[in-house]
């Protein structure tokens, strides 16, 4: 459970935005109303002007990124020089989590990453395969994918696994999008405009 | 007529012709056997092999500054790590000496457990680390601040202390900034004089004992014979230092 009530201005503009809410939520919102911004601010990236944010009842707003337990993802998201293999377990290594096998390969194979090499050397789409499956394995309370869903193949069946999965985790994730058409995928739809979010379900 | 393409001509013809004009009369009109000397080739090498060591010391020591000042907002420690590069290098070497100074309790201290810094390696390759490493710090600085910050950021969501970020994310994708820094900084380091002149005006320790380094040697040579065996030295000096130059424009491509 996600709850956050922040406020932040950056320039001349004005970011005044309210989430409360779980599981897989879609935040929708043309390029400049603030969806980057205020994922910035849920991980730690950004620190607000005023305002809470709240995980699972635990108020993290001042907390540092590693400390947070969310985990921030964006198109140019991963670790370049690693392989795949390694990448995928390297933060729940970090986090001295045992990880089966099993559970690496269920990954791997719903979000369909049956390649390998070096991460820096993949097209954006599977690197972006790799950094969502990475984050998963690292067992986060909460995901934000900041347009890093966009540039991956058959994008539709993968949301779904990738929301089926989370789920399973019981992991909340909170995925930007340019197109109002992919909350149809979303428990919840928030949508952004001028720095204002408005809950539509 | 492009004026600006003429302008820069000329501002970079005012810095480049003396330093062509003196490979020109060194190896011409003005050359002296005495500039070809072993001594003159002894004191390229002790400048390069020091000047090499400095550059590594300054990677191991410096590198997590250079990062540090780069992910945080910080006037003081920048302030503090230009200090080297902004007095006179001279007083760099009065400073080192003041160390290791037997007038000082601590200068006894160490001179007693056999540090000593004055005619020895170790204070030509301190003196030439510390002024050299605000050169590598800025040039790493401005390299780590160039760099995609997504992926530390993802790294710092998955856990990872800044420390093991730093490790495990950005210093393997630096190697080519490193590389980078440390040969700009080897190429301050050979250049130096004010404070070698001072700290180590030639080393008393073997394979060196009575070689000057090459910057002093030139010195040397002007006071006690004049121009010619001077430039002719200089324009040996100024091809190895082209030749670093040629290679640090390698790395950088």
């Amino acid at each position: 459970m996600i709850e956050a009530e922040v406020k932040k201005k950056l320039g001349s503009f004005f970011l005044d935005a309210s989430i409360s809410d779980e599981h897989f939520i879609c935040l929708t919102g043309k390029n400049g109303s603030g969806k980057t911004t205020l994922l910035n601010l849920i991980g730690g990236i950004l620190t607000p002007d005023a305002g809470h944010i709240t995980l699972n009842s635990k108020k993290i707003t001042n907390l540092p990124i590693e400390q947070r337990q969310v985990s921030i993802i964006t198109p140019d998201s991963c670790i370049p020089h690693l392989n795949v293999d390694r990448h995928l377990v390297w933060g729940a290594k970090n986090k001295g989590l045992s990880i089966e096998q099993d559970y690496i390969t269920e990954i791997k194979t719903s979000l369909g990453i049956s390649f390998n090499g070096k991460v820096r050397k993949l097209s954006l789409g599977m690197r972006e395969r790799v950094a969502l499956a990475t984050s998963l394995i690292s067992k986060p309370e909460l995901i934000l994918v900041d347009e890093a869903l966009s540039n991956i193949d058959n994008h539709s069946d993968f949301v779904d696994a990738f929301r089926n999965l989370a789920a399973k985790a019981k992991i909340d994730a909170i995925f930007t999008t340019q197109y109002p058409e992919d909350s149809s995928q979303a428990d919840h739809h928030y949508r952004l405009e001028s720095g204002k979010t408005t809950r539509l379900f | 007529m492009n004026w600006l393409k003429l302008i820069s001509a000329f501002s970079l013809a005012l810095l480049v012709v003396p330093v062509f004009l003196l490979i020109y009369e060194g190896f011409g009109p003005l050359s002296q056997p005495i500039g070809y000397s072993y001594e003159v080739f002894r004191a390229i090498e002790l400048t390069v092999l020091s000047s090499a060591i400095s550059a590594a010391i300054s990677v191991a020591v410096f590198t997590p500054l250079a990062y540090y000042l780069a992910r945080n907002k910080n006037s003081l420690g920048e302030t503090l790590s230009a200090i080297p590069a902004s007095i006179p290098h001279p007083i760099i070497g009065v400073a080192i000496l003041v160390i290791v100074s037997p007038l000082t309790p601590f200068g006894k201290f160490l001179l007693s457990i056999g540090i000593n810094f004055f005619d020895t390696y170790l204070g030509l390759i301190t003196a030439l680390t510390i002024v050299s490493a605000p050169i590598y710090i800025n040039s790493m600085q401005l390299f780590f601040q160039s760099m995609n910050l997504a992926h530390e950021n993802y790294a710092l969501g998955l856990g990872a202390s800044k420390f093991r970020t730093f490790i495990s994310v950005a210093l393997p994708n630096s190697g080519r900034g490193m590389l980078s820094a440390s040969l700009i900084s080897m190429s301050r380091a050979m250049s130096e004089f004010g404070s070698i002149s001072i700290v180590a005006y030639y080393v008393l320790q073997q394979p060196f004992y009575g070689v000057s380094p090459a910057p002093v040697l030139i010195f040397q040579y002007y006071t006690y014979y004049g121009l010619g065996p001077a430039v002719t030295a200089s324009a040996v000096m100024i091809l190895v230092s082209i030749a670093m130059m040629v290679l640090l424009r390698i790395v950088k491509r």
